[in-house]
């Protein structure tokens, strides 16, 4: 088969422009397609994890916005109490943007003491001691570092609430690094007098054994009666109720997804048919020195086969470096869709382009493979 | 045996109701070394006969035994593996591929076959010398004359050494000081190398170089000089 592989890339490169296009218009196919799948991918990491599922979420009731559910912060000793219940972390959101943005920033103020053991963090610039010792300091996601060009010493400044910027991480959650996180008493103070000592929501670590279900009803079974009622889920059910918006969009997106795939399957079918009808004549003398039809049917499909594939490569590889380098989120009411790269996406989007490659070979390759011989020749 | 038996070769195309005959019962001996010419009126059957014994065309009944076999009981896939063998084509038109350099063209048909880099190397060199073109090694068929691209296409059709080599007018499209050339060429590889050539020509002068003149007619082969309707060298003849 590689005897012939000069042959299969001089006849590319004998149409060059038709090759090139083709190839451009696989690469963008694939780069969306990637895109598309990094949306899906985010969502789903928010909604599925492990940890989501151990992990409840207690807001004010009937609330949405981070802005306007306010518990007030004694509620986690309550909570602390119940059976079943390994931990609370009382946290204070404030976000620049309750709608659904492509640029959400969102600060998470966290027990000082409780921030390193509550989030799987590592610091990539900037120390914990000096996170200590300041009062007003931020530990910054990589993606809004990213994003905003934030470094340690700059000050940063959102609304009313202006931090210093003593750190900069990664966390094992993906969706947290376009979090900023500070001290939960500092970001109470900033943002005025009446929310000093409410907090936005308590996230509840379970213990091992413990029911979910059962324990969320009993919080707020607990405060039914109280100053505020409180709505509690699990983490993964409190993220997606509050994106259901935009999933919906983005269950869209999938057919977006399935429609870049349809598109470079047309766009390297038509390329083949119209590189299969201009050689008519070349096939049937390469069949008349001894070529087996299987063969000339193998040398189509490794036309197609190699346009697509690098296409794809190309797609692949330009939407994985820019999503890895660009930190895109989506985000809505404090909660954020983190864009990433993937194993999986890169398995995937190969396997597509390599797929579309062989069946858009398939058909002008029987076609150039069952041409009769003499018919063929008689061709001008 | 001769090399080539052809026994009782029909074709037939349908037009509609019409049913054209080009080939009625035709039988043909060839024999190793033999060079043959064959002419006709415009339609006569020529390419068709050619193309039959190339196994490019199958024909409707009949056979075709080069070396003991029938080509045409094999398969699309062993007919093609066996042309790779036993066939060198001259084409009318060379039909050169426009993207491949004269050496790889000629070194095409060595593709198909189990020889080393190295000796398709020697082989391809040893053909282009013999069409005296080897300062054209790396010229692609665009930059050749007519006359130059009919000869890369001769050095293609006997790379491989094939048992046959058939032309069909290979020199149809050239002007008469190349067809000379050509014809020259063609002559040495059966005078010089021995090799077996069916020619197909419109020019009576071409087809008196060959020392056997075949003519169709109505579907019917005549051999120039004797009147036997089974046109066969009788190799005592031959040897004596
Ligand atoms: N595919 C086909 N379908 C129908 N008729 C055909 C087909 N191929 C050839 N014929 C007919 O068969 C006859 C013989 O054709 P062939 O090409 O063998 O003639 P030829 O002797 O080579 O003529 P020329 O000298 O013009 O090349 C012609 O009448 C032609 O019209
Ligand atoms: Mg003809």
């Amino acid at each position: 088969m590689f005897r012939f592989a000069p042959y299969v890339f001089k006849s590319l490169w004998r149409h060059r422009g038709r090759t090139l296009l083709t190839v451009t218009g696989s690469a963008v196919a694939l780069f969306v397609f990637c895109f598309v799948t990094a949306v899906q991918q985010g969502l789903e990491r928010l909604t599925k994890d492990k940890q989501a599922e151990r992990t409840l979420i207690t807001f004010q009731e009937n609330r949405f916005c981070p802005a306007s559910s306010k518990l007030p912060e004694d509620y986690a000793r309550t909570v602390a109490k119940l059976p079943g219940v390994k931990g609370v972390v009382p946290i204070k959101v404030f976000t620049n943007n309750c709608r659904a943005s492509l640029d959400v920033v969102v600060f998470h103020g966290l027990p000082t003491d409780q921030l390193q053991s509550a989030r799987d963090l590592t610091l990539l610039t900037g120390s914990w001691t000096e996170y200590a010792a300041k009062t007003d300091g931020a530990i910054v996601g990589q993606a809004v570092a990213n994003r905003r060009r934030l470094k340690v010493g700059q000050k940063f400044t959102l609304g009313e609430v202006t931090v210093s910027v003593v750190g900069t991480c990664r966390s094992a959650v993906p969706a947290e690094d376009n979090f900023i996180f500070t001290h939960l008493d500092f970001l109470q103070r900033a943002r005025g007098k009446n929310s000093v000592g409410t907090v936005t929501q308590l996230e509840v670590q379970l213990a091992d054994n413990a029911d979910a279900d059962a324990l969320a009803s009993q919080i707020d079974a607990a405060f039914h009666s109280g100053p505020v009622a409180t709505t509690t889920r699990s983490k993964g059910v409190f993220q997606r109720d509050t994106l259901a918006d935009l999933a919906e969009l983005i269950g869209l997106a999938h057919w977006l997804g399935y429609a870049c795939v349809g598109l470079v399957l047309a766009l390297v079918a038509t390329t083949t048919v119209m590189a299969v009808q201009d050689r008519l004549k070349e096939h049937a003398v390469l069949q008349t020195l001894g070529l087996r039809p299987l063969r000339i049917f193998r040398l189509v499909l490794a036309e197609s086969m190699l346009q697509s594939a690098t296409g794809g490569a190309l797609g692949i590889g330009i939407g994985m470096i820019l999503l890895a380098w660009g930190g895109f989120s989506v985000g809505a009411e404090g909660v954020t869709i983190a864009f990433q790269p993937s194993l999986d996406m890169l398995v995937t989007g190969g396997a597509v382009s390599l797929v579309v490659g062989v069946l858009a070979g398939i058909v002008p390759g029987w076609q150039a493979a069952r041409a009769e011989i003499v018919t063929a020749l008689r061709q001008a | 045996m001769a090399l080539v038996e052809i026994r009782s070769l029909t074709k037939q195309f349908r037009k509609g109701d019409e049913i054209i005959t080009p080939l009625n019962d035709v039988d043909l001996d060839i024999e190793q070394g033999d060079f043959v010419s064959l002419m006709g009126a415009s339609g006569s059957g020529k390419s068709t006969l050619l193309n039959a014994l190339a196994g490019i065309d199958p024909p409707t009944s009949g056979s075709i035994t080069v070396r003991g076999t029938d080509i045409t009981r094999l398969s699309r896939s062993r007919l093609a593996d066996w042309r790779a063998a036993n066939i060198g084509y001259i084409f009318q038109m060379h039909n050169l591929i426009p993207v491949l350099t004269a050496y790889e063209n000629v070194e095409l048909p060595l593709l198909l076959l189990p020889f080393s880099a190295a000796e398709r190397h020697k082989r391809v060199l040893v053909a282009l010398e013999a069409v005296s073109l080897l300062d054209r090694v790396n010229h692609y068929p665009r930059q050749l004359s007519g006359g130059q691209e009919q000869r890369v296409g001769i050095a293609r059709a006997i790379v491989a050494n094939p048992t046959i080599i058939v032309g069909d007018e290979p020199t149809g499209d050239l002007d008469a000081v190349t067809t000379e050339q050509i014809l020259d060429l063609v002559q040495r590889l059966n005078s010089e190398l021995g090799m077996t050539l069916l020619l197909v020509t419109h020019d009576p002068k071409v087809a008196a170089l060959a020392p056997r003149q075949l003519r169709l007619e109505q579907g019917k082969l005549i051999e120039k000089g004797r009147e036997v309707s089974i046109v066969g060298s009788d190799p005592h003849e031959r040897s004596a």
